[in-house]
């Protein structure tokens, strides 16, 4: 067995101060996430409906129009059930043994029959509730860092493979020969190597 | 044996400590008598890890209620092979499991490489010998399934009903064979940081490993989708969930690196990126697991809150930090000269791939994670569910499909213009007409025109590859097309294996396309009462209900709906729909009322059943969906699967040659040429 221990670079840390370090966040880092420990979406919330809370408001003097049925379970595909179920009120209340999303439901239902819209039914849902109530957060504050975040990733990522990729670029003239052939230990021929250069571009074909 | 069993799990921990201990000791001395110690400490752990899943599967056979992990997820009247699922069904027993498959995987690549990268396999073995200890450890001290009762239930408390599935019966171990899988190849990647050895040779070793996790975690999470359809009720198959989630985070990272592997393989570029990719999805992959055990995210599919959180994020952690230190103190060991000849070729369009690919895993990572991050900076919940998911995903995954089509296709180094032109005409015209034509048809939904079009977009890439591959071996050898597409796919699995995957990710695009024209109603429905509906492609159903019924079978009370369906004048059978009751050996309820769906599976839809309850009056409350173009999910994902299989399988080096294989990733002393051609 032999091993090549020469030319290392000097490491970024000292070997002793990494493992301190290392200490140090192995007793500190998992209570920080353990912290965070949720029951459900609503705190303590069960499949037994425990901790429902009934949104109710008067009919509005003049009903211009109620909700059809299509805007109905479109609203309530906007509202997440608080039970540990992770699906919206729409879908979890035909298919889990649920206490919370037919209670929903019904109070959709009454919310649409007093004239209400699906935004002001939105809203009365999230006064009761809290903003945890709708299946995806809203587009503002901080709520803007989870939206746009993802997009903001894959564009630096692009950037950063775009200016790789120039880094990279061959210049104008320079030999192909191809580093990964370069770099492998090889008696082969000059004419030997244009053969399997020939091969490769043909395959790739 | 179940005594037996207990004994050997705690011998296991300390076999895999000794492992751990001699093969780290025997690769820094360089003592081949300690790493030999080292090697045969693997093979007895695995062995002894046997003996404690022997043990545990003979007390839920022999129904041993003194256990608790047996009380609590058996009962007496539990059918048999729910009763042997068991062992995966609840947090002790698939802990075990776990460690069974990590040990038995571990045996494994130690035996592969007896002979093989000696210098790495002290590191390797001592790695495999830390996760293999944590597993064992946490089994036995958080949540050890040989913990005794203090006294024995004459019943245990029986099985989920949700889990009293075939699905679930081979799901979870599907999923369990790919998260585990990523284990190998991350040992072989610490060994290769640790041993600055950080040429092509660990790769090589890995590839096939990280082929079986990405082939395992396909079928796992393709039969978890369809548990999902058919068992849970609410009409879809996959919610972004966290642990769905979880499942896909590895698959991803895992997909982008099966893809860059290749531009190492080739130009032998990006060799920091592939260290990244290989330790990042064994990172996510323990992070699934953390988040699948440790109650920190809500999630349907969770095991219940245990001790194991705290276990798992520590080794998470570790495992971060000490695997980042030394990727960031190798970095320079790992600079290559790299070369790029134009930004249009194969290698540049991989990149894109796994720009895509890392740039969809962290979006979904972001998602599942946001929640908790929020609450954090602003003290308020909030829920990141599939509207958030299917805004970001979307737009990425309709990228990828596009690039699907055009990586295979464009040159490496360099792509001209006439290469461009040769290969993508066809293509690019197949799939303007497929979107024309869809849009003519009167298709509006944008997501699923751009779907359709890529779609047909790459299948003629695949078929337009395939023809001139036939082509070729017809004139060259004279075959008959049968027999030259067979040879063709025989003798060059990798790329064509590859372009059935690439097949198989088209149709299953195919199908969770057509769930935006998803239709569904809410009926409630008398004995004998007809309702009518017009499904997504404008065709008039009658279901007219033949009342309610009610039953005992098994483990179980059930109350049935049946529905009589026509459509267009045509009879089409019944549709049965039912909510189950389950109880234990003394007749006691167990668990909450559970769902079986009725399906009408077709190719162009399913006819979905869904019985929400029953009135008084009895009159039934009924969803029934028309779900377009579902059964093309399973077909797409048995074809990922299928593809998988052959590019894994093992093909002799002769035959690699034939194909073209020509840049070998091992060093070697001399080049290997192709015959003239």
């Amino acid at each position: 067995m032999t091993h090549d221990t020469t030319s290392h670079p000097a490491p970024l840390l000292a070997r002793r101060g990494f493992l301190v370090a290392l200490g140090a966040v192995a007793a500190a880092a998992p209570r920080a996430l353990l912290g965070q420990a949720q029951g459900g979406t609503l705190p303590g919330a069960t499949m037994d409906g425990d901790g429902y809370r009934p949104v109710r408001l008067p009919p509005k003097a003049t009903i211009e129009r109620t909700l059809t049925s299509g805007e109905r379970d479109a609203t309530e595909r906007r509202l997440s059930c608080p039970c540990p179920c992770t699906l919206d009120v729409f879908t979890c209340r035909t298919s889990m043994p649920c206490g919370f999303s037919p209670r929903m439901h019904s109070d959709v239902v009454s919310l649409s029959a007093g004239g209400y819209t699906e935004q002001e039914i939105l809203d009365a849902f999230e006064a009761e509730y809290g903003e945890v109530v709708l299946m995806s957060p809203r587009k503002a504050g901080f709520n803007l860092v989870g939206w746009l975040a993802p997009f903001l990733a894959i564009l630096t990522g692009g950037i950063l493979i775009f200016w790789l990729l120039r880094g990279w670029r061959r210049p104008e003239g320079a030999p192909a020969i191809d580093p990964a052939v370069r770099r492998l230990p090889t008696d082969a021929t000059p004419e030997e190597l244009a053969r399997l250069d020939r091969a490769v571009r043909e395959a790739d074909r | 044996m179940i005594l037996l069993g207990e004994l050997s799990l705690w011998v296991a921990v300390l076999m895999a400590l000794w492992a751990t201990a001699v093969s780290f000791a025997g690769g820094k001395l360089r003592r081949a008598d300690l790493v030999a110690s080292g090697e045969r400490a693997i093979y007895a752990t695995a062995a002894l890890v046997v003996l404690a899943s022997a043990g545990l599967l003979t007390a839920l056979i022999t129904h041993d209620f003194s256990l608790r992990f047996v009380a609590s997820y058996t009962s007496a009247n539990l059918p048999t092979i729910y009763t042997i699922t068991a062992f995966w069904g609840g947090q002790a027993g698939s802990m075990l499991f776990w460690c069974l498959i990590l040990a038995l995987y571990s045996a494994l690549a130690v035996f592969a490489n007896r002979r093989a990268n000696r210098e790495l396999m002290p590191w390797v073995t001592g790695t495999l010998g830390v996760v293999i200890l944590f597993f064992l450890a946490t089994t036995a001290l958080a949540t050890n399934p040989f913990e005794r009762l203090p006294f024995v239930p004459a019943d245990g408390r029986g099985m989920n009903p949700q889990l009293q599935n075939p699905a679930m019966a081979i799901h979870p171990p599907n999923l369990y064979l790919g998260y585990i899988a990523t284990v190998v190849p991350f040992a072989f990647a610490i060994a290769a940081l640790i041993t600055r050895r950080l040429d092509a040779a660990w790769l090589a070793a890995v590839r096939r490993w990280a082929l079986v996790s990405w082939f395992f975690l396909t079928v796992g999470i393709t039969l978890g989708m369809w548990w999902a359809y058919v068992e849970l009720g609410w009409g879809g198959f996959w919610a972004w969930d966290p642990v769905e989630n979880a499942s896909l985070l590895p698959w991803l990272t895992g997909t982008a690196f099966l893809h860059s592997i290749m531009v190492q393989e080739k130009r032998g570029m990006l060799r920091k990126w592939n260290v990244v990719l290989v330790v990042s999805t064994f990172l996510l992959s323990i992070l699934g697991t953390f988040i699948t055990r440790s109650g920190v995210i809500t999630s349907v599919h969770s095991f219940a809150q245990s001790a194991v959180g705290t276990w798992f994020a520590t080794f998470l952690v570790l495992s971060t930090v000490v695997t980042g230190y030394l990727v960031a103190t190798r970095l320079r060991d790992l600079e290559t000269p790299v070369e790029l000849e134009s930004m249009i070729s194969r290698e540049a369009a991989f990149l894109y791939n796994n720009l895509l690919l890392v740039g969809m895993a962290f979006s979904v990572l972001w998602g599942t994670l946001f929640p908790i991050i929020s609450e954090a900076v602003k003290g308020t919940k909030i829920t990141v569910g599939a509207p958030f998911f299917n805004a970001v995903n979307v737009p990425l995954a309709l990228m990828l499909l596009a690039l699907t089509g055009i990586g295979p296709l464009i040159a490496w180094r360099k792509a001209s213009v006439a290469n461009l032109q040769r290969q993508f005409a066809v293509p690019v015209a197949a799939g303007l007409v497929a979107g024309v034509i869809l849009f003519a048809l009167g298709m509006r939904d944008g997501y699923a025109i751009v779907a359709y079009a890529l779609g047909a977009f790459v299948v003629a890439t695949i078929v337009q590859e395939f023809q001139k591959g036939v082509g070729a071996r017809r004139r060259m050898h004279g075959e008959a097309i049968p027999a030259a597409l067979f040879r063709l796919v025989a003798r060059n699995r990798r790329r064509y294996g590859g372009y059935i995957v690439h097949f198989g990710i088209v149709v299953l695009f195919l199908g969770i396309a057509g769930m935006a024209f998803k239709e569904e109603f809410d009926v409630t429905i008398q004995p004998g009462e007809t309702f009518r509906a017009t499904d997504p492609y404008g065709q008039e159903w009658a279901f007219r209900s033949n009342g309610v019924s009610t039953y005992e079978v098994l483990n179980r009370r059930t109350a049935a709906i049946t529905l009589e369906m026509v459509q267009d004048g045509r009879p089409r059978g019944l549709l049965v729909s039912d909510k189950r009751q389950y109880f234990d050996a003394l007749g006691r309820p167990t668990f909450e009322p559970s769902t079986e769906v009725g399906i009408l599976e077709t190719a162009r839809q399913d006819v979905y059943l869904v019985l929400v309850g029953v009135n008084p009056d009895e009159s039934a409350e009924v969803r029934i969906s028309f779900n377009p173009l579902v059964v093309w999910v399973w077909i797409g994902g048995t074809l990922m699967a299928l593809g998988g299989l052959i590019v894994m399988w093992p093909q002799t080096e002769r035959r690699k040659m034939q194909a073209g294989y020509v840049a070998s990733m091992a060093p070697r002393r001399s080049v290997v040429l192709p015959a003239e051609v």
